[in-house]
């Protein structure tokens, strides 16, 4: 696993952070923005030029913050995962990504490119979604199936579960997964736009929660088949998911949680396990008023007692394509150090609702960990870690 | 074996509703935009809103509907679907320096917008995923179905995809080289060698499942490979045909992506010479222009050569042994970096 966010530029470093309650959540200090000082978001704490610096030791003209941030994980994800190079140039080896900004922090180069003001800048190649994986694909060498994902913010939550039935099929032998995203204008103003972004700290499932806070980051994770482990080190076991549509509106869900419903309930059809066996969820919690509410109703609708939950958005900001990849290595820690991370900023529950989210860092034994990405489009998806 | 059914396409050519391969549409300045239709069947309230990739995307898509309609799951492939609102967004925000805006173009803006909006007409409330792989986006929605295929025997997909030409796209890739410089017309693309291509659009919808039974045609195999070295892309190919055929067995037809561009020749006579010589070879570019998600625009014309039994004469390049097409080999190219093969097959 790797994992590059605003609570730390290692898995190690983030683990220490949730263990402690340290949010990554504050002002903007390096991305040129309007709304620096006034929308506290998770910006992750280097700047372009230092991520271009501890990646390739210089300056890159021509890669993007997102796709830094991507190799920064994945590169942390390959040595973790002790795969060697022939392994990873091989054609059996798989990579899915997810972003949902790909290039297109590059606010003032894409306007300026998009509207043929003047000579292209070095950016041209750089500005969709794919930009990220092929960066990654070129910097790794790898030759096996690739595909890039967006389906809004359950983007890399669908890569993990791509990239398992990638390997199901016999397309690939290992997978490496996960989503990438930066801070960028678009994303900004877009949000706010729509009068979802909080101007404090978010406060997921809390009755006076005002907005989500934006985050970035990367997250990837290398899947292997279960007859190729022979004795290595392994994390967890992705043993269901679930990928639904809420279908109700473009930028909100039902007010039952459809949706999110229908994904938990696949999720855990796909891994045989009953409601009960589920220990924890790492909640989609986003911190605004219809997903919290939304999803509370789901899991209240899906669980006859619902498990312990939390968001760690209350730490990582939301970081939209990669927050599936990002939750799902939390998800991986929490079973891996039988240990729980709390939601930060929770005061008072939501009256309808009355669920009380994990308050404080705890030890707990668990088995099954649930966790959630919803999106706009309605693209709900669930995925389930169990312990190895 | 996955099947295709009621295959729909929005093209640059006389593809929807009528088919008509015989006479080719000549690009306007450079460009192959698709001929609309009225669709009907969306609301106009509706189709105002929608931006053109996501009209495309659900126009064609209706009529599918229309006899499945509650498929088990959208797949969707689009690199730029949503590029427009995108950055219309972006323009409102430079130029309002990231003042008050409205939503509306950054909500249209997302790629799964299509995927949704199918969603949100029909209720469908299965599996639903947006593939945005640049030059390999059509094929990843391809896997991904025939997987689904497997894993569930009975159910039906409808998969598509869609992209569109838009000013953006179009500065950003002009000023990427890709496209030519001098005023051509896409029926004379192969006439002259020179560094660049036009750009089409288009839009593609189909039903797939494991019935045989009416379909259009069969779904072989597809392999996707990251290279700019054309013996890798041979390798890959020799492969592929060694899964997909007997000793001296050959596919019925070739058809490339071949599009204009000098830099893409080496891959493609790389292809094409690696064939038997009664292998004709046909190409569809000039008809639908490059875009990302182009390889589904030539799914669609075999599914036309295989209703047909006959190869529109404006699309061979090379002639071969007269026999039945029952096996075509898609050869897609984009940018040099992706390629792809997608063998299928007449039912």
């Amino acid at each position: 696993m790797g994992l590059i966010s605003a609570i730390g530029d290692s898995v190690e470093e983030n683990r220490i952070s949730l263990q402690h309650g340290r949010s990554g959540i504050g002002d903007i200090q390096f991305y040129q923005t309007a709304h620096a000082g006034k929308l506290p978001s998770a910006e992750v704490k280097y700047s372009t030029e230092e991520l271009n610096k501890k990646i390739f030791g210089r300056r890159n003209p021509t890669i993007t913050r997102t796709s830094l941030l991507a190799l920064h994980a994945a590169g942390e994800a390959i040595e973790d995962s002790g795969l060697t190079k022939e392994a990873i140039h091989s054609p059996d080896t798989a990579l899915v990504g997810a972003t949902t900004v790909g290039g297109m922090c590059l606010t003032d180069e894409l306007y300026h490119d998009a509207n043929a003001k003047g000579g292209g800048t070095p950016y041209l190649s750089s500005y969709d979604y794919a930009s990220v994986t092929m960066a990654m694909q070129e910097r790794f060498g790898i030759s096996g199936e690739i595909s890039t994902i967006n389906t809004a913010c359950s983007s890399s939550a669908n890569s993990i579960l791509y990239g398992a039935r990638l390997i199901r099929h016999g397309f690939a032998r290992r997978v490496i997964v996960g989503g990438a995203e930066s801070l960028a204008k678009f994303t900004i103003n877009g949000f706010n736009a729509l009068n979802i972004l909080s101007s404090k700290p978010c406060a997921p499932f809390d009755r006076d929660r005002s907005g989500l806070n934006l985050g970035e980051g990367a997250a990837f994770l290398v899947l292997e088949r279960e007859e190729d482990l022979k004795g290595k080190k392994s994390y967890a076991i992705l043993s269901g998911f679930g990928n639904k549509n809420d279908a109700y509106h473009p930028s909100s869900n039902s007010p039952e949680g459809l949706g999110p419903f229908l994904s938990m309930k696949e999720a855990l059809e796909s891994s045989g396990l009953n409601e009960r066996d589920i220990n924890y969820i790492n909640a989609h919690g986003t911190g605004t008023e219809n997903n919290d509410e939304t999803e509370s109703r789901a899991m209240i609708r899906l669980f006859e007692k619902v498990p312990p939950f939390s968001s760690t958005k209350s730490f990582t900001g939301h970081t939209l394509g990669a927050a599936g990849a990002v939750e799902a290595v939390y998800s991986i820690l929490s079973l891996v150090h039988q240990e729980l991370y709390p939601s930060l900023s929770f005061q008072n529950p939501i009256p309808e609702t009355g669920l009380i989210p994990v308050l404080q860092f705890i030890k707990k034994p668990m088995q099954h960990i649930m966790s959630n990405s919803f999106g706009f489009g309605g693209n709900c998806s669930t995925l389930i870690f169990s312990k190895t | 074996m996955a099947y295709f059914h009621l295959p729909v396409c929005i093209s640059p050519q006389n593809s929807f509703p009528e088919v008509d391969l015989y006479q080719i549409r000549e690009s306007k300045n450079n460009l192959l935009e698709v001929m609309e239709p009225a669709y009907p069947g969306i609301p106009a309230a509706a189709r105002r809103r929608m931006g053109k990739s996501v009209r495309m995307a659900v126009g064609a898509a209706l009529p599918i509907l229309e006899k499945f309609p509650q498929p088990d799951g959208i797949i969707i492939a689009t690199a730029n679907g949503g590029m427009e609102d995108c950055i219309k967004f972006l323009n409102q925000i430079v130029e309002y320096n990231e003042g008050l805006l409205t939503p509306a173009n950054f909500v249209q803006s997302t790629s799964n917008a299509a995927a949704s909006q199918i969603a949100l007409v029909t209720k469908n409330h299965n599996y639903n995923i947006t593939h945005v792989h640049r030059g390999l986006a059509f094929e990843n929605a391809l896997m991904d179905t025939m997987m689904l295929l497997k894993e569930n025997k009975d159910a039906g997909y409808l998969l598509g995809s869609t992209d569109v030409i838009s000013a953006y796209n179009y500065n950003i890739d002009r000023n990427a080289g890709c496209f030519r410089d001098e005023l051509i017309l896409n029926t004379h693309l192969f006439q002259s060698k020179a560094k660049g291509t036009i750009p089409g659009e288009g839009a593609f919808m189909v039903m797939m499942n494991n019935q045989k039974m009416g379909a259009s045609a069969g779904l072989n195999s597809v392999k996707t490979i990251h290279s700019i070295d054309p013996l890798t892309i041979l390798k890959t190919l020799e492969k592929f045909l060694s899964e997909n055929f007997m000793p001296g067995e050959w596919p019925d037809l070739l058809l490339t992506g071949e599009d204009g561009d000098e830099r893409l020749l080496p891959y493609i006579d790389i292809v094409e010479s690696s064939m038997d010589k009664c292998v004709p070879v046909a190409r569809f570019k000039h008809f639908c222009g490059d875009y990302c998600t182009a390889s589904s625009f030539a799914c669609w014309i075999s599914m036309q050569i295989f209703e047909t039994g006959t190869i529109p004469e404006l699309l061979i390049k090379k002639r071969g042994a007269t026999k039945p097409v029952r096996k075509i080999l898609i050869y897609n190219n984009f940018r040099g970096a992706q390629h792809a093969f997608i063998l299928v097959s007449a039912v």
